[in-house]
């Protein structure tokens, strides 16, 4: 009974994961970028959030969509202004790139917001479901499935739609791409502006269920990485396979082992997996 | 008696002006973000110096031009990274020691009158960049006196260097044996040691009807959080309370859940969380949402800063803490006055009701002035001989440093959250202000 319990309390925790990896995988996969800014990112979607829940009492959940769309256009102006002029060089570049944005973003976020720290309490924030001694917070609860929504529409969008079809097709072929019409900076913007939309749908869940500041974010870059490479590289239902797994096993070892060691177990189990799978879970190797 | 204390308190929360304890200008919800984003951590010390206030202590101020030099003192600070916030308020403690001490005519060095002026570098609350930056303020831009930054583990990586070049820290915000135990020379800590944070909490609990039967200690992993557990975990010992959950966790968590249940498992009835803001808060909101109840929660940093109760609201009620000063104190001395004194200029400065970060700090400027002044000499050897020597009461209680430079006499005061900004000091028991609210009721009946 109370293993289960852990195990609820780490795909709870992997829902987070899977949202903020989401992002992170479309545009590594896609544009062969690690957006050091994603957490930045992640942070300004949970600053939609709050600001909206406390001047206008705008339900948390509900504005999920504006921080979306907020961020979509952010990711589109920054793709269009910033990085579409470094996009081929080499990743270096593109990692100093993303590395200074993340630094402006989060250094204009202290002058505007202030460092304290915020929290959207709802009148549901503290709620749970009590299913025979089993503990299940609600708003984690919300999360997850929020975040499973997140993942199933990414990947449907790239699956079934002409536009989704056309990013696919830009990461596995780029000249083929170009050679058959599609317009590359077009869908390189598309791309980024849709990873900053999942960032900013993160960055809302996130701000439900934890604290936030302007530097919180940068706690949730490295949690991408990892989730990524864990669930195989660009692939985005790897992202979620990635974050439940990641949840889980951080879950289990604070449980068994000892909060303190829940990262470093974390950590050896990505190793692990680069070891015996180095193309992550669901990562498949792709001709480059 | 109590009623004046009371009284006291009321008047230091209502900013002194209207009788209406419930609404400090600066925490209604409406004008905190404005307020706060004007002297937030990156604020530029310059604006806020200008537009700073009188000194609100006995007046006399001498007229401010008159100086014979500028006094250039450097403080590594964490202005940015998860330790942003204590580090703001410490900021703000030095500040207003500064502009108190520079509008009574700034430091007086054999009849010598020093502006005091401090140089900052935001070390990003990492050890390695405290220590990086207190060589380059001793190396670069040559201060002649240091102050502390925010922390243990920053703290007492800058203290080695100020230590390996003779060179003066008074330390405002390190409070772990560790820091003092290695036979340092230079440096000297103003705070009441870590040990000492929750056994006041402790000995607050076991007064208490029903008594607690099972606590469990969560503890961040870093040096002072583990010797604050350290502390709490020998207190309960020497009390026969038994520890039925002791582990530590990672500072930077964000997720507790399953160690909560855990602890929900163990029958633990009170808890002890030992760690940050960040941290603490994580801890409250996962206690609440996985319903686990305890009759009481004591948590080191946190519930002191308004930001607790802002972030938590009524959540934030019951809760325990321990902390170095409080404004209701009733001490007094030289320089900024009484707690009374300093809690009315630092409302005045910065809109805020001060806690003991900023007193820390502002103590630590004090201990130095006082240790230049009567050694009436900028030397080094001879300012560190008489602040060794010193034994002074202050508007932050006494101090006076034992042989290895650390304030040991002055106790720790245990306050318990009663309602927005409503700490209310209950132990020790001399000290207190209110009674008790004991035990909290579980989530449910909230």
């Amino acid at each position: 009974m109370q293993i289960l319990q852990f195990v609820i309390d780490g795909l709870l925790l992997g829902g987070v994961y899977a949202a903020v990896g989401v992002g992170f995988a479309l545009v590594w996969g896609i544009m062969n970028i690690i957006n050091l800014a994603h957490g930045a990112m992640i942070m300004l979607g949970a600053y939609v959030t709050f600001w909206l829940f406390k001047l206008a009492g705008v339900d948390p959940f509900a504005s999920i969509p504006v921080a979306m769309a907020m961020l979509f256009i952010l990711g589109w102006l920054i793709q269009r202004y910033l990085i579409n002029y470094v996009v081929r060089a080499p990743m270096l570049i593109t990692f100093l790139m993303t590395f200074g944005l993340e630094l402006l973003i989060v250094d204009l976020s202290l002058n505007f917001f202030s460092a304290d720290n915020r929290s959207v309490q709802t009148f549901y924030s503290g709620a749970r479901l009590d299913l025979g001694g089993l503990a299940i917070p609600l708003v984690h609860l919300y999360t997850l499935m929020v975040a499973l929504v997140l993942v199933t529409l990414l990947q449907l969008f790239l699956v079934r739609t002409r536009i989704g079809n056309a990013i696919q097709a830009t990461s596995m072929d780029l000249d083929a791409a170009r050679l058959v019409g599609i317009k590359i900076s077009r869908v390189y913007a598309l791309t980024f502006a849709i990873s900053a939309a999942a960032a900013g749908a993160a960055g809302s869940l996130i701000s439900v269920n934890y604290s936030i500041n302007p530097t919180a974010g940068a706690f949730y870059t490295p949690i991408a990485f990892v989730v990524c490479v864990l669930g195989g590289l660009g692939s985005i239902s790897g992202a979620l396979v990635g974050g439940l797994m990641f949840g889980v096993v951080q879950s289990m070892s604070q449980a068994y082992i000892g909060p303190a060691y829940q990262n470093a177990i974390a950590f050896a189990l990505l190793i692990l997996v680069l070891l015996v799978r180095p193309t992550g879970i669901l990562g498949v190797k792709t001709a480059t | 008696m109590s009623l004046g204390v009371v009284a006291l308190f009321l008047a230091a929360c209502g900013g002194g002006a209207a009788p209406t304890p419930s609404a400090p200008t600066a925490s209604t919800p409406a004008s905190k973000p404005a307020a706060s984003g004007a002297d937030s951590a990156s604020a530029k010390p310059a604006a806020s110096g200008a537009a700073s206030a009188k000194p609100a202590a006995s007046g006399s101020a001498v007229a401010a031009a008159s100086f014979d030099g500028t006094l250039l003192i450097g403080a590594p600070m964490s202005l940015t990274g998860s330790l942003n916030n204590e580090g703001r308020l410490a900021k703000q403690g030095y500040d207003l020691w500064a502009d108190v001490a520079n509008s009574k005519g700034g430091i007086n060095v054999g009849g010598k009158r020093y502006k005091v002026e401090i140089k900052y570098y935001d070390d990003q609350s990492k050890q390695d960049q405290a220590a990086l930056l207190t060589e380059k303020l001793i190396t670069q831009d040559k201060v002649q006196f240091l102050l502390g930054p925010y922390g243990t583990a920053s703290t007492f990586a800058a203290t080695a260097v100020a230590e390996k070049n003779k060179m003066l820290m008074v330390v405002g915000n390190g409070a772990a044996n560790s820091i003092y135990d290695r036979g340092f020379k230079y440096t000297f800590g103003i705070l009441s040691p870590g040990v000492k944070y929750m056994t006041g909490v402790e000995e607050a609990w076991l007064a208490q009807n029903p008594r607690p039967e099972k606590l469990a200690i969560m503890a961040a992993n870093d040096a002072f959080s583990l010797e604050v557990a350290q502390g709490a975990k020998d207190g309960a010992d020497k009390n026969k309370l038994p520890v039925v959950y002791n582990q530590s966790y990672p500072p930077d968590t964000k997720d507790l859940s399953s160690a909560l249940n855990q602890v929900k498992a163990s029958g633990a009835d009170v808890l002890i969380g030992s760690g940050h803001l960040e941290d603490s808060l994580v801890l409250m909101k996962q206690v609440k949402s996985l319903g686990v109840n305890f009759k009481g929660i004591g948590l080191s940093v946190g519930p002191s800063t308004p930001e607790f109760y802002n972030a938590l609201g009524k959540d934030a009620d019951y809760v325990f803490s321990g902390v170095q000063w409080v404004p209701e104190q009733k001490s007094t001395g030289p320089i900024l006055g009484s707690a009374q004194d300093y809690t009315d200029a630092f409302n005045k400065k910065f809109n805020e009701v001060p806690e003991y970060h900023s007193a820390d700090g502002a103590a630590a400027g004090v201990a130095l002035q006082l240790a230049i002044e009567k050694a009436g000499s900028l030397d080094m050897e001879k300012v560190r001989a008489t602040l060794a020597a010193l034994d002074q009461d202050t508007f932050y209680g006494r101090i006076k440093f034992d042989g290895r430079g650390f304030n040991v006499d002055k106790p720790m005061i245990e306050i318990q959250i009663q309602g927005k900004d409503k700490l209310i000091p209950v132990w020790p028991e001399k000290d207190a202000a209110g009674k008790i609210m004991w035990p909290a009721p579980t989530w449910d009946k909230r």
